[in-house]
């Protein structure tokens, strides 16, 4: 069948948008990276990669954002998949009370993330919020905390409330995987007598891979970039311990007028996700298989 | 044929394209203008206000027919990430608002800001406030609103308990004191959002007398480990460690500050005037006043309390418009619409001769002429980075540290930032 040239316009509307929302911001944020460009003035200079060898040995600030976000990013990765495996598998079968759970679970992820930071800013609100008052009356008093306040948990709050935000989304992942595994191979394991960890570890998990990579990347970027809910809870603090890349570099460009500087940290962090999702790409690429 | 479908195509690709982008809204408040009227756009971030300057917009556009005014509002974040920058071409924002500091520097830097010196109306504003809007002798921006960034107290409660005004840091722990033995703490302190943006003002301002240490500072002839910085930052520890402020003062945001205050729980909220009509609200019964808490003894304090001269209106260099766009600064200038500009919205303004009918702004006026206060230093300080490194420094002290390694975690910080 010969394929009509016309065709080609229908990629253009999406080419286009990808050129002017990713390829062309992405360029220039590549060449003021070399630039101290203030980001209001229509004149600036080029300083070679001073702003790089400024990233990497003379900003503290930017060291602590990497870590902190390296700490939110493991917690995140690891509970919001756990927990949105587990519900998956509790919610798998289609009766009426899962698929309202699951669209109760779904239900965060349609909030918007301002929303979000104010519901969870008043549960952890030291004095007033439900959570430090929950554990008061359950008895459980020595488990108050400062939740955003303190700067040694603050990171894990965070987390906590982005695993809650978005782990409904990754659940209906993993439940599109699960119900796409045949059911025969789950009858053939029971008939040879595989205990049901080994259904899972045999069956149920190699043929998830897929959609395990797919949650594990996508949470992945989502914790790299999870500007919005930090900005609204904390604003990076205190003491910037919750302070995270992107909102770093927020407060390079808009707040310190160094535009060139913060998109030299835009790139470089555009690289570390890079290298984190390939990484991820290639550990569970080995765990995939098929029957 | 061929080709006409090929044309088709394109066409059904870019009426998809259009109707990816359709949906858009601006979200001006403007009136319309006439056919001959010049339209000119104002934009700033205080949502607060919309109300009070629709009013005044609408009586502008009555007195000049010729010019309409279309307001944009921001949120203050969004002001600094998206709005000043639409400043660049001068198609938006013929007259803007600036903060003083960073923000002021910045776009001074840029040349965005028109030479005001010189123009009539710059008479009708106390000359003293507005300083902070001039750069190298010329009149850059016109501060409109004076903050008094120092803890707003519950005067009807130090009268029950028989407290005065503490003029010196032994009396101030003693008037603390007395607040916690009748369980009232003494400062409500909304670590959580506001942080010690506020507070750190009048908690340094007679520590360090000098209203050039901060450019000192960033110019390196002062340093976050000497005494005046190390002195403040024990002094913060102390109010920590005494209970004078809250417990989990870092996690306590605004809105349960202010609950604290209003509910009588609280002596003192630890910000500044502009939120003492929000705790009237609150709390209509309450007596506020303001008192900035003096950290030495009485014979070395140089001041009472803290100003700052915000909101600062500018024109748009930018712009073809500035005639118009100062007909408006000029219009907002006159005593009248001044007046009811600050009695709507519960600010005091460094407008001459504004009449302050509200009573709390009427009982805090006497702070503007008879009391000494200071421009608020943090606003002093041009460089954020290094203004974050300072407020960091407080923060990682009511955290738990050690008030000498917070300062030198903070200067080293500060090093790494000069310019």
């Amino acid at each position: 069948m010969k394929i009509s040239k016309s065709i080609y316009f229908f990629f253009l509307p999406g080419v286009l948008l990808y050129a002017i929302f990713f390829i062309y911001p992405t360029i220039s944020a590549l060449f003021y990276s070399f630039t101290d460009w203030d980001g209001l003035s229509s004149s600036f200079q080029f300083v070679g990669i001073d702003n790089y060898e400024r990233a990497f040995t003379g900003d503290t600030i930017f060291r602590k954002t990497i870590g902190n976000n390296l700490k939110f990013m493991l917690v995140v990765v690891v509970f919001q998949t756990l927990v949105a495996l587990a519900f998956a598998l509790i919610v798998l079968k289609n009766t009426k009370t899962t698929i309202f759970l699951r669209a109760l679970y779904f239900f965060p992820t349609i909030l918007s993330s301002v929303s979000v930071a104010f519901i969870w800013s008043f549960i952890y609100d030291p004095s007033l919020g439900i959570l430090n008052q929950t554990l008061e009356l359950v008895g459980l008093d020595f488990l108050r905390q400062n939740w955003l306040g303190n700067a040694n948990i603050a990171i894990y709050s965070l987390a906590i409330t982005q695993i809650w935000f978005h782990a409904g989304q990754m659940l209906i992942i993993f439940v599109a995987g699960l119900q796409a595994i045949p059911e025969d191979l789950y009858e053939v394991a029971k008939i040879e007598g595989a205990t049901k960890w080994q259904t899972f570890r045999k069956v149920t998990w190699p043929l998830l891979a897929p959609s395990a990579t797919i949650v594990v990347a996508y949470t992945t970027i989502q914790s790299f970039k999870a500007f919005d809910l930090v900005f609204a809870m904390t604003g990076g603090g205190p003491n910037n311990s919750t302070q995270i890349v992107a909102t770093y570099i927020f407060d390079i460009a808009f707040r310190s007028y160094q535009f060139g500087y913060a998109s030299s940290i835009s790139v470089i962090f555009m690289v570390i996700i890079a290298i984190i999702t390939f990484l991820q790409f290639k550990a569970l690429r080995s765990d995939r298989i098929s029957y | 044929m061929k080709k006409y479908s090929f044309l088709s195509s394109g066409v059904i690709a870019f009426s998809l394209l259009l109707s990816g982008c359709a949906g858009e809204s601006t979200s001006d408040t403007s009136n319309e203008g006439g056919e001959d009227s010049t339209q000119i756009s104002f934009i700033h971030w205080r949502g607060e206000d919309k109300a009070v300057l629709d009013d005044i917009i609408a009586q502008f556009e009555e007195e000049n027919p010729n010019i309409s005014v279309e307001m944009t509002i921001y949120p203050s974040e969004q002001y600094q990430a998206t709005g000043q920058r639409l400043l660049q071409d001068g198609s938006t924002g013929d007259v803007f608002t600036s903060f003083p500091g960073a923000q002021f520097e910045a776009i001074a830097s840029a040349g965005i800001f028109e030479d005001l010196s010189g123009e009539d109306f710059v008479s009708n504003f106390d000359e003293q406030l507005i300083s902070v809007g001039e750069k190298d002798g010329a009149q850059l921006a016109l501060p409109y609103q004076l903050v008094f960034n120092m803890p707003v107290y519950n005067k009807g409660m130090f009268e029950e308990l028989g407290l005065e005004v503490p003029k010196s840091w032994t009396e101030f722990q003693e008037m603390a004191d007395t607040l916690l033995e009748n369980d009232i703490t003494p400062i409500a302190f909304p670590g959580a959002d506001i942080g010690p943006n506020q507070f750190m003002n009048s908690m340094m301002m007679n520590n360090a007398p000098d209203e050039d240490v901060f450019e000192k500072l960033q110019n390196g002839e002062e340093s976050l480990t000497n005494e005046w910085w190390v002195k403040t930052l024990e002094d913060f520890q102390l109010l920590e460690q005494k209970g004078y402020i809250q417990a989990d003062a870092l996690g306590t945001s605004q809105d349960s500050a202010m609950a604290m205050v209003a509910n009588e729980e609280a002596a003192m909220l630890a910000t500044g005037s502009y939120h003492m009509s929000a705790l009237l609200d609150l709390n209509p019964d309450l007596q506020l006043d303001l008192m900035a808490p003096i950290t030495v003894e009485e014979s070395e304090a140089v001041y009472e309390g803290i100003n700052t001269a915000t909101f600062m209106l500018a024109v748009n260099s930018k712009s073809d418009k500035k005639e118009q766009a100062k007909e408006f600064v000029a219009f907002l200038s006159q005593p009248e619409i001044a007046s009811q500009y600050a009695n709507e919205t519960g600010q005091h303004l460094t407008v001459n001769d504004v009449e302050y009918e509200s009573e709390v702004l009427k009982n805090t006026a006497y702070w503007i002429d008879e009391r000494k206060t200071r421009f608020q230093p943090r606003f002093l300080i041009t460089n954020a980075q290094i203004e974050a490194a300072v407020l960091s420094s407080i923060e990682n002290v009511l955290g738990g540290a050690d008030p000498m390694t917070a300062a030198e975690e903070a200067q080293q910080l500060v090093e790494e930032n000069r310019e």
